[in-house]
């Protein structure tokens, strides 16, 4: 619209032009009247948004209340640099928006265009920033629910993960039965992407189409006589290293049943060629692979098999641990279970607080275009300043963002 | 600069008008104050203490930001209280929700066969 | 425009109806009686949409077993009975409609702060009522009103549009809320203090409290919802760790402050009707007041209730039964106050005054069988039955919609300037009243007897109560379709009013009738509240008059 334009509007909408201001709305008394009850009507919808991100702090509260263990471990994945970078981003963006509405009500048109367009650059900054954090998540599967498929942990050991095409990784299907794939990625992951997975073992029909089952640890270890031989051996071990922390770690004990893979070619090859080139750490049992059982798949009521143990693994290194290394330590570990709800939470997060960042850009844009066409003055510089406290309170939010997703200690 | 007077103006017009000077040094602060929680996270103090500081800091920047960004200083107390009563409600909820979780939250979802600190996750291939 | 209008001496302004003409001029219309009348018209279309999905479960469950729609389409009918009832009708229906048309007349100013933004808000109402009308076409939504996971993330795609759709009248009403806030506080006149203002006004405002405090975190509920549908997060979904009951939590933290929503602003248009019509002043101003706005905050501390047999855990349980029975107290402030009002008034049986006494004691039973809901061990045994059922239509309907008829009827003359016929309307007032209880009363009945709610079927014994409640719901159909086929006609053809047909005090029956563009041609001059000593009738034009030989002050009454 030209000058001209506006200024038929103005004959057309304000008529009775008592006031300074052509943008002085013809139901208010004056200007203050305007700016006043705008300023409340943006504090009260302030309060809204408040109210808006309230949910998602309490799904973070909640979880963290409950599962720290997940936040202690997942926010390695995080990178404090970025978030840092992010917040100074924010915070400069905040004063050159408060600079605004100062220059706004100082009449100083020059100013209030650099402010307006020095928050939009910051805006587009902190955007960028977050897309490259996306971006690394999304290569990474490092996501939620029940994309959740990570292909390393936190100090980038590889993980054994699903037929994802993580870089440097032909791994197989190697999940928990029990909880395992719902847990972490959900019933669809691996296999049963491709519709020839199913985690009850008593349908073994479904599953006998599938290269590799499932890696079972610990706990279902002990079912089996020879899992639990394997597993005291393990445990003695660590007691023989006396250390009090490798108490506390788990052994490892990798299966895999027979009557899952009943022809299993290449999949048992695939798991010991891979643990050769890896300097043959697992100390794969080659012995158990001997006889893997074809028909069992044929009868869906047969009883699941014993699992037969591949090898084991002691996980605790055996001497005193500094700080350093006990957080090494954790970050190698694969992820606890749910760790998936952190991410969920994490982008939930993040991603509004994003497209209130996105929308705000909206608005200073607006702003930009009006500030050139000199519509901002010391009588009405309302918008400005209403902006510019949308704008605050997008940055309040990542200011407690900040700490409680990238800072956990 | 010829507006310059104006900065110790505490009313113009219709709405206060920060000085150059408030916002300068606001910011100066709020940077600093950055960089000390990311410090802080380097320093073990326990879960909880870690957690308290950084909170603390949070809500530090937080008033700053509320009080000379956003002019609740200069402004009307209304205003004030209406971001207090809608931080209070969201608390409310907060405390109702944590108060009904905190029975059911554990057994209900977490599966008592499989407890945390089994790894029933993807396992790594090399532990180093 | 506003310079055309500039009045002159010897022809009066026009009203707000007649200043422009066309339906562009109402579609970019930012006048808040005519964005009233447009939210009118829709919510009456939404209102009639919703009855006919009610009458379609109430002839199912005629007889046992089948009788016109099978389990699945019943299951939709009652899903969206109770959505475009919610979420189009209820909420909207007093705040939206009457309140956009009366509150800024009524504190006397020429339109509400942000005209804009009702506006958009009118649009965003119907996006929203689009997003449902599509969830429809798409086969309907079949979770019932409240979306619970895990079942809504699992059934058919039609609740993505159906969510969608209440995220964005969720921003309608925050924004309607957030306006009228504005309104009231920066638009009062000079003479009305808070303690001034009509006891409309105060509901109205702390129904907008709520509206903004509480809805937004139904827009953050149902969008983690659609993005679950999308992507899948996990955050309600115990499959992936996530979270059932915090769900129901979410929810029932708008969810319970919007039965405040709907039922607030019903009061204040009571306490405007009892005091009218009874032609004294009310009784308890102050006492009414508080309790309106004690109401819209003890709304939410008491979600917890609809959790009980959730899974919620017994501390939980158990504050949140106890703080339940705290909200009677206000409630019942105000009904005592409503009653001390008519004590040796001069009561007028007039169609909107029928509404008002159905309102009081209809609200009565839906507040008192409430009591019985808060009690922990009572509603294991009538949680999900049909007692709940009989429970929430006393309060939603029986009290919500009767005042909005009331209100509806009350203020028709003044924003429509036509009056309506009021032989029929005593009616349908008392069809109402009667159908209603037909409809509901059996339904306690059936409920503590153990009839399970959103039940297809039936045993036999409880045929008599569904059959009973069938007629009722048929005249309560009948006489609620007969009122829009008569307010229609009564807009096109109805006798004109006068500018005070019930001899009120509240400041748009100064306004002209209907009103001038911005309500009023000069400042208006503050009556005195709720004092009926000066106004007599008008026997040359009909309706009430100011004594013209009384000052404006008068020692006392």
């Amino acid at each position: 619209m030209s000058e001209a334009e506006h200024e038929h509007s103005h004959d057309d909408d304000h008529g009775h032009g008592h006031h300074g201001s052509p943008w002085i709305q013809h139901h208010y008394d004056d200007a203050r009247h305007q700016f006043d009850a705008g300023k409340l009507g943006i504090w009260f919808f302030l309060v809204q948004e408040v109210l808006f991100f309230s949910g998602l702090f309490v799904m973070y509260i909640l979880y963290r209340a409950h599962h720290g263990e997940i936040y202690e471990y997942a926010h390695h994945y995080l990178a404090v640099k970025w978030g840092a970078i992010n917040t100074g981003v924010l915070i400069a963006s905040s004063l050159s928006a408060a600079w605004a509405v100062r220059c706004a009500q100082l009449n100083q048109r020059k100013g209030l265009i650099l402010c307006i367009v020095i928050t939009i650059v910051c805006a587009f900054g902190f955007l960028s920033i977050k897309y490259i954090e996306y971006s690394h998540k999304f290569h990474m599967g490092e996501l939620w629910g029940k994309r959740f498929d990570p292909c390393a942990t936190p100090n980038e050991t590889p993980l054994l993960t699903k037929m994802k095409k993580c870089e440097g990784h032909v791994s197989s299907v190697v999940w928990d039965p029990n909880g395992g794939p719902d847990a972490i990625g959900g019933p669809k992951a691996g296999c049963l992407e491709k519709g020839d997975y199913d985690r009850d073992p008593k349908t073994p029909g479904i599953q006998a189409q599938c290269t590799v089952d499932e890696v079972q640890y610990a706990d279902e270890s002990r079912k089996s006589e020879k899992g639990r031989k394997e597993l005291e051996a393990c445990e003695m071990e660590k007691e023989a290293n006396g250390e009090a922390h490798a108490k506390n770690a788990p052994c490892y004990i990798l299966q895999i049943n027979h009557n899952v893979c009943p022809a299993g070619p290449g999949a048992i090859e695939i798991l010991k060629n891979e643990s050769e080139e890896r300097g043959n750490e697992w100390g794969v049992d080659v012995e158990c692979n001997k006889a893997p059982a074809p028909v069992a798949a044929a009868d869906p009521f047969a009883e699941a098999h014993e699992p037969v143990v591949l090898g084991s693994k002691l996980v605790a290194p055996p001497h005193v641990v500094t700080d350093e290394e006990e957080v090494e330590e954790l970050e190698s570990r694969p992820p606890p279970p749910h760790t998936n709800m952190f991410f969920s939470i994490y982008f939930a997060m993040t991603g509004l607080h994003g497209l209130h960042v996105l929308f705000g850009i909206f608005v200073f844009v607006w702003l930009l275009i009006r500030s050139i066409k000199g519509h901002f003055s010391e009588d009405y510089f309302g918008p400005v300043d209403y902006s510019a406290l949308y704008w605050h309170l997008v940055d309040l939010i990542w200011i407690f963002l900040f700490p409680l997703l990238y800072l956990i200690h | 600069m010829a507006t310059e007077h104006h900065d110790d103006a505490h009313d113009h017009g219709i709405a206060h008008v920060a000085t150059k000077r408030t916002l300068l040094t606001n910011w100066a602060v709020l940077t600093v104050l950055t960089i000390l929680t990311v410090s802080a996270t380097k320093i073990d103090m326990g879960p909880s203490a870690n957690l308290g500081l950084a909170m603390a800091i949070a809500v530090l920047k937080a008033t700053l930001v509320c009080l000379f960004f956003m002019h609740l200083r200069y402004d009307k107390l209304f205003h004030s209280v209406l971001l207090v009563g809608g931080i209070l409600a969201g608390a409310l909820f907060v405390g109702f929700t944590l108060m009904d979780t905190g029975q059911y939250q554990e057994t209900n979802i977490w599966d008592p066969n499989s407890p945390p600190q089994a790894p029933n996750a993807p396992r790594p291939i090399v532990n180093q | 425009m506003s310079n055309a209008v500039t009045a002159t001496a010897d022809k009066p302004e026009p009203n707000f109806l007649e200043v422009t003409r066309g339906w562009k001029s109402w579609a970019t219309t930012l006048d808040h009686k005519r964005i009233g009348i447009m939210y009118l018209v829709g919510i009456l279309t939404a209102l009639m949409l919703g009855g006919f999905f009610a009458l379609v479960v109430r002839t199912e469950l005629f007889f046992p077993g089948k009788t016109i729609v099978n389990q699945l389409w019943y299951n939709r009918a009652f899903t969206l009975h109770g959505a475009v009832m919610v979420f189009l009708v209820i909420v909207p229906g007093i705040p939206a409609a009457l309140g956009n048309m009366i509150l800024p007349i009524q504190l006397g100013a020429p339109d509400v702060a942000f005209p804009k933004l009702n506006l958009a808000s009118f649009y965003l109402w119907c996006v929203g009522a689009a997003c449902m009308l599509t969830s429809i076409a798409m086969g309907a939504i079949d979770t019932g009103w409240t979306f619970y996971t895990p079942y809504s993330l699992t059934t058919t795609a039609a609740v993505i549009p159906a969510v969608l759709g209440v995220f964005i009248l969720g921003f309608s009403s925050i924004f309607t809320g957030l306006n009228f806030l504005v309104t009231v506080h920066k638009f009062r006149p000079q003479g009305m203090g808070w303690f001034q203002m009509p006891l409309n006004l105060w509901a109205l405002y702390s129904t907008a409290v709520i509206q903004v405090l509480a809805t937004p975190v139904l827009a953050i509920t149902v969008l983690l919802l659609f993005v679950e549908h999308f992507m899948h997060i996990g955050i309600f979904d115990p499959n992936m760790g996530g979270d059932p009951v915090l769900f129901q939590h979410f929810f029932w933290f708008y969810s319970h402050p919007a039965v405040y929503i709907m039922i607030i602003p019903a009061m204040g248009v009571i306490s405007e009707l009892v005091s009218t019509f009874s032609r004294k002043h009310i009784f308890g101003y102050r006492f009414i007041a508080y309790s309106s706005i004690s109401l819209a905050l003890l709304s939410f501390l008491v979600w917890g209730h609809h959790l009980f047999v959730s899974g919620q855990s017994k501390l939980a349980t158990m504050v949140f039964s106890a703080l339940t029975f705290t909200v009677a107290i206000p409630s019942a402030i105000k009904v005592f106050n409503w009653v001390a009002t008519l004590y040796k008034g001069d009561i007028r049986l007039e169609t909107p005054m029928l509404y008002a006494l159905s309102f009081i004691l209809l609200f009565t039973i839906g507040g008192l069988t409430g009591l019985f809901l808060g009690i922990l061990a009572i509603d294991v045994h009538l949680h999900d039955t049909y007692f709940v059922v009989a429970h929430f239509h006393y309060v939603m309907m029986g009290s919500t919609l009767v005042a909005f008829l009331g209100g509806l009827h009350y203020w028709w003359p003044k924003i429509i300037g036509k009056m309506y016929p009021e032989k029929l309307g005593q009616l349908c007032a008392i069809g109402v009243f009667v159908g209603f209880n037909l409809t509901f009363l059996p339904q306690f009945v059936m409920g503590a007897r153990g009839m399970p709610r959103r039940y297809w079927d039936y045993d036999p014994e409880f045929t008599i109560f569904h059959q009973l409640s069938t007629i009722g719901a048929y005249i309560l159909g009948i006489s609620m379709f007969t009122q829009v086929v008569y307010f229609a006609i009564s807009a096109k053809r109805g006798p004109k009013a006068p500018q005070n047909p019930w001899g009120a005090t509240t400041l748009e029956w100064v306004a002209p009738t209907p009103p001038t563009l911005y309500n009023f041609p000069s400042p208006p001059e503050i009556p005195e509240l709720y004092d009926y000593d000066d106004l007599v009738e008008d026997p040359e034009h009909g309706g009430f008059i100011r004594k013209p030989s009384t000052g404006p002050k008068k020692g006392g009454h």
